[in-house]
């Protein structure tokens, strides 16, 4: 599993006060930090910044390349912002985070990822937001993104296509059609386009202490159908350690075999059973109910954790 | 060609609600509504036929309100002022239950106190052998202080009370659970907050055959799509097994119809709009028959010309395909 870190985000309070400060020795330990922690490429939110991206983006990167190597992904609306990012970068092949459908957006953002040689995301969202059913977005990939990327003769391997993760609270039906939607986009195209996604929104919304189990839960049902890249937290130890009982296939402990077992069931396209499930196991009953709600069974509520299991 | 009908045949059931107690059962109502029970979708009478039909609240207050139409105001006369024979009047125009929705002050601005509010509750239930809800005015503070001696001074009647709110339902569920009383949970149009809702009162003890939910709607032309949607989707996860959905629902068209423009203005609106009283009416009636087909359980009135149309819509949306 290929991990961007997506821990400078400007969404924190504490990345918003170090950016205020332009706090260099804040940005760099976090760096490290995620990079000792597995990150192979760093995600750089640090919203549009309207007023000051000229000094911003190539501040950062400087900022960041100092102590680290990995790719930068430059996760932002304004474009002129990473196009200064773009400039100042002096080491690994950087990414572009992102384009969409929307006209406007793809008739540019391709051109700048081409011409600065920056692989690119490219969400599969249009002018009119982000379809709820799988086939609508293998849609906007095969229409839309594809073809553009063609068009301008960007080289495809550097494509990265982001079918994007909702929120399970609120937005809980987007949750099993995008599972789909991986699987179905990796038949797209000759050799299959990268996928990657931003794990964490799938717990947007959900109480701090319910976020983990979801993100990691969510993560063996998407590496089911094949995902191999995300934008997650590289520090979330137990997310690491289920993508590594997944990629090992390591059966030594109850809780792995039912991670894999969950897996496999969404690989083979099978609904995942309760007879995989060991109910006397809290830990087991927590992650059941977790799929239960990804996959739209049972309605999301924070306390969804609390219900009885004979309500599922 | 004969056309078969495709039947569906879920797993959940609607769990029963039963509002009123008789004097077997402690209280003092005439008879008790029971409410939910349903294994289908509303009135798909072909695969099953419901067990308990929607019911019909009316909406009266403690003294003649303010902010209502003058049409409202108009029909109910003087019983308007005053709670018994309001809730007697209400009865005669067919309710099957009633709601007393307590004001948050008194006719003079103060605020209204829990003796006020004991007095009217035990008027009404003097007045008529109905069934009853009771709701607070609105305001976390003054629903809790009077739907709590509202609930002491009516133990046993098995009243609903409400509005539970996620901000504000611990003291009304504690209300209930010491005096044999059911509670309405309200949560604005959001399938995710009903359902935690519902979770966090049964946590504290109240059984879920004694929660009501409402997941609030709105009137036509305003907002019933997102009603209705969220309303069908919680009954969908009801009988497909989701417990903490499969709670009755009761919803306040009569609230929300007679908020619009529609039905409290009656001047200077275009003619095409036809005749007020007429108008408003339908506008109450349309709303509360597209949320019965989503699946409410209890529709709160307010015009008793709306009462008689629903139940008419009622009748003809229940007659099994055998006798139609």
């Amino acid at each position: 599993m290929y991990i961007i870190g997506e821990n400078i985000h400007i969404i924190s309070e504490k990345v918003k006060e170090a950016l205020k400060a332009r706090d260099a020795k804040f940005f760099q330990e976090l760096a490290v930090k995620q990079v000792e922690a597995g990150a192979e490429a760093l995600d750089l939110n640090l919203g549009p910044r309207k007023n000051d991206w000229a000094e911003v983006f190539p501040w950062m990167v400087e900022t960041v390349e100092a102590v680290v190597d990995v790719p930068l992904s430059f996760d932002s609306t304004n474009i002129l912002g990473i196009e200064a990012g773009l400039k100042k970068v002096s080491k690994a092949k950087p990414i572009i985070n992102s384009t969409s459908a929307e006209p406007e957006r793809l008739e540019k953002v391709p051109l700048i990822a081409k011409q600065y040689n920056a692989r690119l995301i490219a969400l599969t969202m249009g002018a009119s937001g982000i379809p709820v059913s799988a086939d609508e977005r293998v849609n906007i990939a095969l229409e839309k993104l594809i073809p553009r990327m063609m068009e301008i003769d960007y080289p495809m391997e550097d494509l990265i296509i982001d079918p994007l993760v909702l929120t399970v609270s609120g937005c809980q039906e987007y949750c099993p059609q995008l599972i789909e939607t991986i699987r179905t986009l990796q038949f797209a195209w000759d050799p299959p386009p990268a996928i990657s996604v931003g794990l964490s929104n799938v717990s947007n919304a959900v109480p701090n202490e319910n976020r983990p189990l979801i993100n990691r839960t969510y993560c063996a049902m998407l590496m089911g159908v094949g995902l191999k890249m995300m934008i997650a937290n590289p520090l979330d130890e137990p997310l690491k350690e289920t993508v590594r009982i997944i990629e090992e296939r390591d059966e030594s402990t109850p809780v792995g075999r039912l991670y894999l077992k969950l897996h496999d069931r969404i690989a083979a396209s099978e609904a995942p059973s309760i007879e995989d499930v060991d109910m006397s196991d809290p830990e087991q009953l927590a992650i059941w109910k977790t799929v239960q709600v990804l996959l739209n069974k049972v309605i999301y509520a924070d306390a969804y954790l609390q219900q009885e299991t004979s309500a599922l | 060609m004969p056309v078969e009908i495709p039947k569906d045949s879920w797993e959940g059931t609607v769990r029963t609600v039963t509002l009123g107690a008789t004097s077997a059962e402690g209280g003092t109502r005439s008879r008790t509504i029971t409410v939910g029970g349903q294994k289908t979708l509303p009135f798909m009478n072909f695969e099953q036929t419901a067990p308990n039909r929607p019911v019909v609240a009316v909406e009266i207050k403690e003294r003649r309100p303010t902010d209502w139409s003058p049409l409202l105001l108009d029909v109910w006369g003087d019983a308007a002022n005053d709670p018994a024979a309001w809730a007697k009047q209400a009865e005669a125009v067919g309710a099957d239950l009633l709601v007393l929705a307590l004001t948050l002050t008194d006719a003079d601005g103060a605020p209204t106190t829990p003796q006020a509010a004991v007095a009217a509750t035990k008027a009404v239930l003097g007045a008529s052998a109905l069934p009853l809800i009771v709701f607070g005015p609105g305001q976390a503070e003054a629903d809790n202080e009077l739907l709590l001696a509202v609930a002491e001074a009516t133990k046993g009647e098995r009243l609903a009370l409400g509005i539970c709110e996620d901000k504000n339902y611990r003291t009304i569920v504690a209300a209930a659970l010491a005096n044999d009383h059911c509670v309405t949970a309200r949560t604005p149009m959001d399938v995710n907050l009903a359902k935690q809702l519902n979770i966090l009162i049964h946590d504290m003890g109240l059984p879920l055959d004694r929660i009501l939910m409402d997941p609030t709607t709105g009137a036509l032309g305003y907002g019933i799509e997102y009603g209705y949607s969220v309303m069908e989707r919680l009954r969908l996860a009801a009988l497909q097994g989701d417990a903490m959905t499969q709670l009755p629902m009761l919803v306040t068209p009569g609230f929300e119809a007679w908020k619009t423009k529609e039905s409290k203005v009656g001047q200077d609106v275009p003619e095409a709009w036809g005749d007020w009283a007429e108008r408003a009416i339908n506008w109450e009636t349309l709303t509360a028959v597209a949320l019965v087909e989503s699946g409410a359980d209890i529709v709160v009135l307010r015009h008793p010309e709306s009462v008689r149309r629903i139940h008419k819509a009622i009748d003809e949306l229940t007659i099994s395909p055998e006798m139609a």
